[in-house]
């Protein structure tokens, strides 16, 4: 359908490129969702041949360039699939679902003006390193569309993970776990396909998976 | 799920090492089968044990298998109406869990059939014990038969499969986020899965070989 | 007020100056923002919940606000165009965020942090302000550390820094290259933590489009609801506009494909104050346009230049391969002119000097429009093995973004639009001038002056969102009766809507052929030529026609695909260009009418010998603020600026 593809064109270019070709030809152009087009703002998110975000494992479709496709021309593009994720129109779809769990438990409830100095809350170098491997996660749902269940464990325990990590966060974790993990059942059950962690252009490890289960388990052990 | 699961796994390895002393002879088999009935006595009633263990074990599968419909009703629902083509082999391993489950459920029927009850399927020269066990006789009578000794095999390498993933994602279901506990944990279900395939699955074929008759 | 007709040529005229008072408290402005919050009156508690106060953007000074505000007790309506807070581009922002913490022993201070900002920003900045946003740099880290932020430690557990943007010290708290991200996702999610306690009602995927002003105070905005196409009237007691800068005017920018100046726009339009319009900063190292197709221009840090050298060809349209230059084919253009700095001139510089070699026919690239950034000599000296440790992620970016491999070929890089000193007016308080109008972060104009310092934007949003603005605001509304907000009935609010729904049919009615994108590629495209990184009047006069012509072309030639009652990116797009088409106008006419360079507006009728920007203090030291009147004629207005802890002097 499109003849004038080239290979330095970013997958959303490419849609750029077919809706200019569509308006020509005095048709409605095909709504798609980005924003900074840099891989970071979690905006944009189609799936492509049958996977979230494209070929180009965990890259978000912004980074998802034409040249790294390996010859492959005929691109099918959906939008992300998830009972979670109603289609909205074309290939935008409502992720609000993943709001809810932050909204449920994912945040440190201290007042603005009230923090103590953060030189005094000592956090090892290490412990610092690995929240922000789980802190990277850019919400772009990718995950839940990815997995044959429709599960968002790596993007909740994402979350779990990387506020049990800090001392704010630790001390309202059993709560928070409670909150977080009851959301989840609007989504799918997680049965391990690791699906997940190929698309991710986080890079979330599937550790994340298990921090739900972990700070879950926590949470029932310590009763109230 | 993983509760039961991890309780197969035992139950799959003590299985194994007792199925090892097919190795040991006949006698040695013999013996062990009848300790099994006894075990425990005179403490308590001979069988007392022996059928602890099978409710035990017929609850759990009972459990696992309900957990099992119910997870893939959740998913089926959760995912909506565009199914996910599946991509690596862990991938592909996970989605084998049901249609491989539903085999193993199966073969289990199958072998108490088989080896237990003396039901349909049975060889024609099974024996129950009277009060002295043919467990070597009936197996190697069973096991002579090509057909059976394939499935049993084959049966195995499922169950391998089964318990290869289902160890792993133990580690998710039980929250271990350490990276060498991961690491570690994943080795010893390969090992486990390993030793399922070697110990369990050469069996039969070695009886249909006639290195075991 | 009719929003799309213009008479053939507005007038500019200028008031009679200094008229703008900021009401920056009398004495040292060092303690001005303590001495005011002492005089800032009080709600009660029991009152609070009687207020509602708007606020429209969800970055890092519109989460901050509205989570601070929801956790005082008022009750805040809270807007986004996005389908979640998260997504605002506060999140892209890769350095760091500076803050006055001086606990090292480099000799950073407070006073430094000061001198620094203001000369950086060439003194059009005002000076208690920035004083302030010093002091509340402290408890800006204390604070977003707490809710979640990451921010890199030491071996000892101590927040690490780094030295960022020119400066000398070690102020930059970073958490790797997304300190962005990390802070706006906190901001983001202590939002939602307010919208699950019920003080805060998030609205996502609503986008505002006019202001109401009613009894001359800001009290609602029209809104349209994205996925249905719905306009409502939302009307409150304060509203706060946080919806970032005007950057993407140029269509290729490093901002996000929806970032836009509609918001801000629409209130000029209702009577605030624009300042500054033309204050732009280019970055200098940011991805070339290297074909038709490409949406927008990457940012690559800043870092990059402390190893690479820059240069192009010394002769004018050389094709040959880069490897096939010979060095003394090559001119390091940075090194020859200023041999103090080398390739680490300030952004400004930096940006001109590449601009000056582009136009002079030396760019390289398909399209000749940028510069090599070679890091040969600097592998070749430490080892690959080094560069990959320092830069490593961002040569993968690079190569992720063109093809190439830096480690073999020169890097091209080119200066690209990149944040808006200007803004809309605001007092000391954070509020324009319209009374009951707030403005927070990149939206408004006066923290940075004429160039922003790197790392200061980050906290600019963070020190309004959650450490001004929630202290202005209920100064502000004390004096608001508290409880009933205007009626959605009241003619203000009608005729606001009335003016939305005329200007939604007439883009959608409009019988045009091109789409809203090619007229802001094309607006892209004059403002770079002409409006730029470097000015001169001949130039600017130029633009100024031509983007009247694209305007009146916009309105006849215009199609907007689709209906208005559902989702429609085309009418998105369109209403944004369109005030874009308007803004770009009124930055023009800034741009000419301040006949003097400063920081990053520099005026090549004023440079000294050496090319470098030559201030006139004498008749410039002070921010233009421009009205507009429903004719389109322009009003300029101008705030005095008076410096008093640091000395007015030339940069160096």
């Amino acid at each position: 359908m499109l003849e004038d593809a080239t290979p330095e064109m970013s997958l959303l270019e490419l849609l750029d490129r077919l809706n200019d070709q569509l308006c020509e030809q005095g048709e409605e152009p095909i709504a798609f969702e980005s924003d900074c087009r840099e891989g970071v703002c979690g905006a944009c998110g189609v799936t492509v041949n049958g996977t979230p975000h494209g070929p180009v494992p965990n890259t978000p479709s912004c980074r998802q360039h034409l040249r790294a496709f390996g010859g492959i021309t005929k691109l099918r593009i959906e939008p992300l699939r998830s009972a979670a994720f109603p289609v909205v129109r074309d290939l935008v779809v409502d992720r609000s679902a993943l709001d809810r769990v932050i909204r449920a438990g994912g945040h440190v409830d201290v007042m603005a003006g009230t923090a103590p100095d953060a030189d005094d809350m000592l956090i090892g170098h290490a412990d610092a390193e690995v929240a922000l491997d789980f802190a990277a996660c850019i919400g772009c749902g990718a995950c839940v569309a990815a997995c044959p269940n429709g599960a968002a464990h790596l993007f909740a325990g994402a979350k779990l993970a990387h506020l049990a990590m800090l001392p704010h966060g630790k001390v309202e974790r059993t709560r928070r776990a409670r909150a977080v993990v009851e959301t989840l059942d609007e989504f799918g059950p997680c049965s391990s396909y690791g699906e997940c962690v190929e698309v991710c252009p986080a890079g979330l490890p599937l550790t994340a998976v298990a921090a739900v289960h972990r700070e879950g388990l926590r949470a029932i052990f310590k009763g109230k | 799920m993983a509760v039961t699961g991890l309780l197969f796994v035992g139950f799959v390895v003590v299985h194994l090492f007792g199925n090892l002393k097919v190795f040991a002879g006949a006698d040695a088999f013999d013996h062990y089968a009848a300790w099994l009935r006894e075990v425990g006595y005179p403490l308590l009633p001979k069988q007392s044990v022996l059928w602890a263990l099978r409710i035990v074990l017929g609850l759990s599968v009972l459990a696992h298998i309900g957990a099992a419909v119910t997870l893939w009703w959740r998913a089926r629902k959760a995912r909506g109406r565009h199914r996910r083509r599946l991509g690596g082999a862990e991938s592909q391993l996970a989605g084998f869990m049901l249609p491989g489950g539903l085999v193993i459920a199966l073969f289990i029927l199958f072998h108490l059939s088989d080896l237990t009850i003396g039901g349909p399927g049975a060889s024609a020269s099974f024996r129950h014990p009277d009060p002295n066990v043919h467990a070597y006789a009936n197996l190697v009578a069973s096991f002579s038969r090509p057909l059976v000794a394939c499935f049993y095999s084959a049966s195995m390498l499922l169950l391998a499969a089964h318990i290869f993933h289902g160890w792993r994602t133990l580690l998710q279901d039980f929250g271990a986020t350490g990276a060498r506990l991961r690491r570690v944990w994943v080795i010893l279900g390969g090992l486990i899965a390993l030793a399922v395939v070697a110990g369990n699955a050469s069996i039969p074929l070695l009886v249909l070989a006639g290195v075991i008759s | 007020m009719n929003a799309f007709r213009f008479r053939p040529r507005p007038k500019v005229t200028v008031a009679e100056s200094p008229v703008l008072q900021a009401g920056v408290p009398a004495g040292d402005p060092r303690t001005a923002w303590r001495r005011r919050c002492a005089e800032y009156r009080l709600v009660s508690p029991a009152n609070r919940k009687k207020y509602t106060v708007i606020v429209v953007g969800t970055g890092l000074a519109g989460s901050g606000v509205a989570a601070a505000l929801g956790e005082l007790g008022y009750r805040v309506e809270c807007f986004t165009f996005h389908d979640a807070p998260r997504r605002a581009h506060s999140v892209a922002a890769q350095g760091g965020i500076n803050a006055a913490r001086a606990r090292k022993v480099d000799g950073d201070s407070l006073e430094r942090f000061v001198k620094d900002t203001v000369k950086g920003g060439d003194f059009r900045s005002r000076e208690a302000d920035v004083w302030r946003l010093g002091e509340e740099s402290i408890r800006v880290i204390d604070h977003m550390s707490a809710i979640g932020a990451p921010f890199a430690r030491e071996y000892g557990g101590q927040l690490a820094t780094r030295s960022f943007g020119g400066v000398q010290v070690s102020r930059t708290y970073y958490t790797r290259g997304q300190t962005g991200q990390q802070l706006q996702i906190a901001g983001a999610q202590a939002l939602l933590k307010q919208v699950e306690r019920g003080t805060v009602t998030l609205h996502t995927r609503t986008e505002m489009l006019d202001l109401i002003v009613a009894d001359g105070r800001a009290q609602g905005i029209v809104v349209r609801d994205l996925v249905t196409g719905e306009l409502q009237v939302v009307t409150g007691h304060a509203v706060v506009l946080a919806t970032g800068g005007y950057g993407s005017v140029y269509f290729h920018s490093t901002l996000a494909m929806n970032s836009n100046a509609t918001a801000t726009w629409r209130a000029h339009r209702r009577g605030a104050l624009f300042a500054s319009p033309s204050f732009i900063q280019f970055h200098p190292t940011a991805l070339p346009i290297s074909s038709k197709w490409q949406s927008k221009t990457t940012l690559m840090s800043e870092s990059l230049r402390n190893d690479g050298r820059i240069w192009v060809p010394v002769k004018a349209g050389d094709e040959r391969a880069p490897g096939d230059i010979p060095e003394a084919e090559r001119d390091y253009y940075l090194e020859r002119r200023y041999p103090a700095f080398g390739n680490l001139t300030p952004r400004d510089i930096a940006s001109r000097a590449a601009r000056t070699e582009i136009d002079a026919g030396r760019g390289v690239g398909p399209l000749k429009n940028s510069v090599y950034l070679d890091f040969r000599d600097a592998i070749s000296r430490l080892g690959k093995a080094v560069i990959a440790e320092r830069y490593g992620n961002l040569f993968e970016m690079y190569h992720d973004a063109t093809g190439e491999d830096p480690y073999e070929v020169p890097m091209r890089i080119a200066p690209g639009a990149h944040f808006t000193m200007g803004g809309l007016w605001s007092d000391f308080d954070q509020m324009t001038s319209i009374p009951g109008l707030f403005v927070g972060g990149e939206a408004g104009n006066n923290y940075h002056g004429a160039n922003r310092l790197g790392a200061n934007s980050l906290l600019s949003a963070c020190v309004d969102g959650w450490f001004t603005l929630p202290l202005a605001i209920p100064n502000y509304l004390a004096g608001v009766t508290p409880g009933p907000v205007l009626e959605s009935s009241a003619p203000e609010a009608k005729e606001a809507l009335e003016n939305v729904k005329r200007r939604i049919s007439k883009l959608v009615g409009n019988k045009g052929r091109q789409r809203p994108t090619t007229f802001h590629r094309r607006l892209g495209e004059i403002l770079y030529r002409y409006c730029g990184v470097m000015r001169d009047a001949e130039g600017l006069e130029q633009g100024f026609q031509e983007v009247r012509e694209l305007r009146e072309e916009f309105w006849r030639d215009v199609r907007v695909a689709g209906a208005a009652d559902r989702l429609n990116q085309e009418l998105e797009r369109a209403g944004r260009v369109a005030d874009f088409l308007e803004l770009a106008e009124l930055m023009i006419v800034d741009a000419l009418d301040r006949d003097e360079s400063c920081g990053a507006h520099f005026r090549v009728e004023h440079a000294s010998a050496d090319g470098e920007a030559e201030r006139d203090d004498a008749r410039w030291c002070s921010v233009s603020a421009w009205q507009t009147d429903a004719d389109g004629n322009h009003r300029r207005l101008s705030e005095g600026l008076r410096f008093e802890s640091v000395q007015l002097q030339v940069r160096n």
